[in-house]
């Protein structure tokens, strides 16, 4: 391993974690338990699912500000679906992720077809999403589905809570599509130099298209565990989930700006941000000072992670 | 399109529930009433089975101290300083609990859940808990329960079986008794009012509009009802309407209720700004701080709510007589020392008491 390597932010951040768990689990001995770590994950999963996806979005230097709202909205519909039109369970699941899927397209087809910056057709589609969910739910939130459908949210497969397997499956998937496959390069030449990437030929806006109909779908599937996990649907749901997400991606070390970042980052930055939420708190520090504490760790991560960039650059 | 068929949907529910008669009044609801007796008889407990939950295999606590997390819908908001205010009070005093309020810093289901989830692990021996959906936060009340914790919510339920007890902060028909009878005091038995709301079909709302209209039918059935008018929660809309009643109707008009924490300072400004205080009565459901200016300048007598330190000082005795099992599934009542005794209502609920009536003089102790 090259110096420089060894000096990359997911290094660093690797290291954070690994101080990070190994002075909470001095904290409190309930801390490294594999029930209160695979509860975490479960607890993990549908910011960890946007995350992902976030990712790639902000690889071609992009945002995607709505998913948030299309988590609200494909939980109303699933409930909408199933409970008022009196649609099969699976179907209505099937539906929602459609929706979740073409809401995400809308925003790719919005900013690649009338040249929308991404935070401002995102910002759009934020209000106009969670305005249609409030309209459709008419402040009445669906409840009582059958038992099978919680085995998703609740229950277990194999000893481990569902989502994670979902969770585990699709951040494989996206790391080898991101760092090892001709798709996921043509994402990082978006990002980094968008014109370049149009003269070498490349599909620039089918991939822009086609990632932010992949953050819907993120989002929608999100939508569904989230329901089950919670047993009823609000049109309120996911409402700032998009800054948790943003947040794990960019602690990642995904630069903001495009072309640079990976899964793995983002993978790290959620389990930091996931642990020091849960640590703190069975260390006895409460809610708001969490919330402190985690903006410090982010801006003192990016700071760290700058300083040694900048040395081994030199 | 979306409109048209949601229309039909609501057009035919509510052709099925033509059976029970719609409220006379505009923003009612057509549920079935239980208006309280017109003199202070308290009504009687209707005999419900329990219906709570409990906890399994809980150790023996009684006596012993006892460690318990306050999680309410959020924190950092003077409503829930003053539920937890209340909560420290009783734990001073019975001096074997030690409570500690934390909860999400936002009003979310998710942060909530993860708050009491972390709990549940750190290990505590009790939980309160005021919810922001009582759905969503079941399963992890369950959980609690299932770790042997004893779970007591207020202010906000949950499912019945994912706690013991849940502190009722007042009825529906309390609520609607002492609306009523604070408009009667002002205006007088034959008095005609109006009533400005959210929207005809946010529950809360049209709940208690049907209770205060079955009360004055039973009991003050001179006074009129004018008009019932929406203003969403919205406090320039509420404003508006209020005065838009003051002007439709003029001296006709002696009393605004306010069904909102939003629509009753609203309305009272409006009669404020219109020179029309002591000429038009305010009542209504507000917060005592928003209604302190007009309070204070006597243009409105008395705004009804109940007492938050006093609820979450029952909650803490009600936590306790839960551990200690002098509260027991059957139960009929419990006591809570400066409150006195507390009916057990509706199987696993138990009712705080009468509505706190905010008035000149005691505003000024309250500051949420």
């Amino acid at each position: 391993m090259t110096p420089r390597k060894l000096f990359r932010h997911e290094t660093i951040l690797a290291l954070f974690v690994v101080v990070a768990l190994f002075v909470l689990d001095r904290q409190s001995d309930r801390f490294f338990t594999l029930d209160n770590l695979f509860n975490q994950g479960r607890l993990m999963t549908e910011v960890g699912l946007i995350a992902i996806a976030m990712t790639f979005v902000i690889v071609t230097g992009g945002i995607d500000l709505s998913v948030g709202s299309i988590l609200g909205l494909s939980a109303i519909l699933l409930g909408v679906f199933w409970k008022s039109l009196g649609l099969p369970l699976p179907a209505a699941i099937g539906l929602a992720l459609v929706v979740g899927t073409l809401a995400g397209l809308l925003n790719g087809l919005i900013i690649t077809r009338f040249r929308v910056p991404p935070l401002i057709a995102t910002l759009g589609t934020l209000a106009l999403y969670r305005g249609i969910a409030e309209g459709v739910s008419q402040a009445r939130s669906v409840r009582g589905y059958p038992d099978g459908f919680y085995v998703l949210g609740q229950g277990e497969v194999w000893g481990v809570p569902t989502q994670l397997w979902i969770f585990g499956l699709a951040a494989v998937v996206a790391a080898v599509v991101l760092g090892y496959t001709t798709w996921g390069r043509a994402t990082y030449a978006v990002g980094s130099n968008e014109v370049a990437a149009r003269f070498s030929g490349l599909g620039v806006d089918g991939t822009k298209i086609a990632i932010y109909a992949a953050s819907g779908f993120a989002a929608a599937t999100a939508a569904v565990i989230f329901v089950s996990r919670v047993s009823t649907t609000r049109s309120d749901m996911g409402t700032g989930i998009e800054l948790d997400a943003i947040t794990a991606v960019v602690l990642g070390g995904t630069s903001i700006f495009g072309g640079r970042g990976t899964v793995v980052g983002t993978l790290l930055g959620l389990v930091l941000i996931q642990a020091l939420k849960n640590g703190l708190s069975l260390a006895g520090v409460k809610s708001d000072g969490t919330v402190v504490l985690i903006g410090a760790v982010l801006i003192l991560t990016i700071l760290v992670s700058n300083l040694f960039h900048r040395n081994a650059n030199r | 399109m979306l409109r048209t068929s949601l229309a039909a949907v609501a057009a035919l529910s509510l052709s099925t529930g033509l059976a029970s008669a719609q409220s006379a009044w505009t923003g009612g609801d057509d549920l079935p009433t239980s208006p309280l007796a017109c003199d202070g008889a308290a009504a009687a407990a209707e005999a419900k089975p329990y219906d709570g939950g409990e906890p399994t295999d809980a150790p023996d606590r009684t006596g012993k101290p006892i460690s318990v997390v306050d999680v309410p819908k959020l924190i950092g908001i003077g409503y829930f300083d003053a539920t937890s205010k209340g909560m420290s009070e009783a734990a001073g005093e019975m001096g074997t609990i030690e409570a500690t309020t934390d909860g999400p810093v936002e009003a979310k289901i998710d942060d909530q859940i993860t708050v009491i989830d972390n709990y549940i692990t750190k290990g505590v021996d009790g939980i309160l808990f005021a919810a922001n959906d009582p759905v969503a936060i079941a399963p992890v009340l369950k959980k609690a329960l299932g770790a042997g914790i004893n779970v007591v919510g207020y202010d906000a339920n949950s499912e019945p079986d994912a706690r013991q007890w849940f502190v009722n902060q007042a009825e529906f028909n309390g609520i609607g008794k002492a609306m009523i009878e604070a408009m009667v005091a002002e205006i007088g038995e034959d008095g005609a009012f109006a009533i400005v709301t959210s929207t005809f079909t946010t529950p809360n709302q049209a709940r208690w509009i049907s209770e205060m209209e079955a009360y004055a039918a039973q009991c003050h059935p001179e006074m009129t009802w004018l008009e019932t008018v929406e203003a969403q929660e919205d406090n320039i809309l509420s404003f508006n309407q209020a005065n838009t009643l003051i002007n439709k109707y003029g001296d006709e008009l002696q009393g605004i209720f306010g069904m909102t924490s939003v629509a009753t300072p609203a309305s009272a400004d409006a009669v404020t700004q219109a020179g029309q205080c002591g000429n038009i009565a305010v009542v209504g459901l507000a917060t005592p701080n928003a209604m302190k200016p007009y309070v204070e300048s006597d243009c409105v007598k008395s705004v009804v709510l109940w007492n938050p330190v006093d609820l979450g000082y029952a909650a803490a005795y009600v936590l306790r007589a839960a551990a200690d099992q002098t509260l027991k599934p059957g139960d009929t009542s419990v006591e809570a020392s400066r409150l006195g005794e507390l009916q057990v209502i509706n199987g696993s609920e138990i009712l705080l008491g009468d509505p706190f009536i905010f008035t000149k003089d005691n505003i000024g102790d309250f500051d949420f």
